[in-house]
């Protein structure tokens, strides 16, 4: 889900832009010192192929198919810099030249998709990725992967004030988990079958304490933006709690409150990013 | 192989083709912040700064119908949007998704149909954003066709061949992967035998010149004048 412009509002894409700026730059330095910089070509080939992966469609029956996202598959083939890097490139490139995704709101998009999906995407390989459970690892960082950019998409998409009934949020929910479940799916096909081609492309996951730093923030932050959107389906329990205990405006200041905690919430994740990131290229 | 209509229109040779990159880049993030930043008489507003987009699509020579259609890619997207926003009884917000989504994706789509995107890369680049970031878009741009193409030609394949299952896919995927990986190292092999450590050097620097001066102060103050003149009339 990439946002376009014209749909966050100010202080929401403004703070985001601001945050995703210090994250590109930690996520950029920390790949070129693992990578060397003349490996350029490797990481864009890479994001070529994740334009590409999205023709191959993936039956999953009843006519229906999905395809690839890819953050979680580039985090465990490339490693979580690389993979944001890529990410990254992919949305600016989507952004001005496709017209997909807006440029204010590229901030917002990156921190979404590149640096949050690929976190999320990480995580689980990183714990559990070397031992007898690598194969749930790998699935659970697809289904991360998607889930956490798509709530944080939504949480900001309601922060901004776009409307929607409770029930239609309910079902993308709904229709999130099931796309979430999928690129589970496929990430791990697609790994393991990788691995029957050539054992050398999936790397092992390598030991970095700091990373949980960085899940801890992500989770904060997921927790917050969760938060935002499960008010918003159950908006009349918050009404009532709200009035019961007394406060006057409920909405207006459950609005504001909410903004509060969603932007101070993404600013400690980015902190806890960075500081990651910037930990695992030392 | 097949490309993309905003590569061609980049190589114009209309006025403001030749405007240098850096001053469009601004006008363009000048103009996305004043409409982003509206939130009164939007559709009156909407309609002059359309009039100035159709202004710069026509002075630069680019296709009237073919920027129009193309800006409308994000019209689905925010059609849904604004639909369940009206349901909700905010017909403002609804008609705001719309207006501002388009006019901001029109105003994007003009700056990279003008400029070329290594001359577009290296003003971001002078803005200071990574280098290492930079290197790594223009290699994707470069190579998103020929790795499509070849990712169309396992589609064609297999649908030859009766479609594919969800393990065949995953194969499908797996090799394609294996394949850009490899093609990947021999690019990279090939241009550091050419000498390449990390970035380009352009062969001419372009020159902020006292056109794009102008211009610069021009693109930036008319969306703003459009805004001010509507909010102080209504």
């Amino acid at each position: 889900m990439h946002i376009p412009d014209g749909f966050l509002s100010t202080p929401v894409w403004a703070t985001l832009d601001a945050l995703a700026l210090p994250a590109t730059g930690f996520a950029a330095r920390a790949a070129q010192r693992g990578f060397d910089e003349s490996k350029a070509p490797l990481l864009g080939v890479m994001g070529a192929f994740i334009f590409a992966a999205q023709m191959i469609n993936f039956p999953v029956g009843m006519g229906t198919s999905g395809h690839l996202v890819g953050g979680a598959l580039l985090a465990c083939t490339l490693g979580p810099a690389p993979a944001s890097v890529v990410m990254t490139a992919i949305l600016a490139i989507q952004a001005f030249v496709f017209q997909d995704g807006g440029v204010l709101a590229l901030g917002p998009n990156v921190l979404n998709m590149a640096v949050a999906g690929v976190l999320a995407g990480y995580l689980p390989y990183h714990l559990w990725g070397g031992g007898r459970f690598r194969r749930a690892a790998i699935f659970a960082g697809g289904v991360l992967s998607v889930l956490a950019s798509a709530v944080l998409a939504l949480s900001e998409l309601l922060l901004s004030g776009v409307r929607m009934p409770p029930s239609v949020l309910a079902v993308s929910l709904g229709l999130f988990l099931v796309s979430a479940l999928l690129e589970g799916a496929i990430t791990m096909a697609v790994v393991s079958a990788l691995e029957r081609i050539q054992p050398g492309f999936v790397r092992q996951p390598a030991s970095a304490p700091a990373l949980l730093l960085g899940g801890l923030g992500l989770f904060a932050v997921l927790l917050a933006a969760g938060g935002v959107v499960f008010a918003s389906t159950a908006p009349d329990g918050i009404d009532s709690l709200a009035i019961r205990s007394g406060i006057a405006k409920p909405l207006a200041a459950y609005g504001s409150g909410a903004s509060v905690a969603g932007v101070v919430l993404i600013f400690l994740l980015l902190l806890a990013g960075g500081r990651m990131m910037r930990r695992r290229s030392a | 192989m097949r490309h993309n209509a905003v590569d061609e229109w980049s190589r114009g040779s209309s006025a403001l083709h030749r405007r240098a990159p850096a001053s469009k880049l601004i006008a363009a993030a000048v103009f996305l912040v004043v409409v982003a930043t509206a939130h009164h008489h939007l559709p009156l507003l909407a309609c002059g700064w359309l009039g100035l987009l159709l202004w710069v699509t026509l002075a630069a020579r680019l296709p009237l119908g073919g920027i129009l259609s193309r800006g409308a890619v994000v019209l689905p997207f925010s059609a849904v949007f604004a639909l369940l926003s009206w349901m909700e009884g905010a017909p403002g917000i609804a008609v705001a998704l719309i207006l501002k989504s388009y006019l901001s994706a029109l105003a994007v789509l003009l700056l990279v149909a003008t400029t070329p995107l290594p001359e577009l890369v290296r003003s971001l680049e002078a803005a200071r954003v990574p280098r290492f970031l930079l290197t790594v878009v223009q290699f994707l741009y470069r190579y998103i066709f020929v790795v499509v193409e070849e990712a169309a030609h396992m589609r064609t394949a297999a649908a030859a061949r009766g479609g594919l299952t969800f393990r065949a896919a995953a194969d499908a995927l797996a090799v394609l992967f294996a394949r850009s990986f490899a093609r990947a190292e021999a690019i990279h092999r090939a241009m550091i035998a050419r000498g390449f450590d990390g970035h380009f050097r352009p062969l001419a620097r372009r020159r902020f010149a006292p056109p794009d001066a102008v211009f610069l102060v021009l693109a930036s103050a008319l969306p703003l004048l459009v805004r001010t003149v509507g909010e102080v009339l209504l």
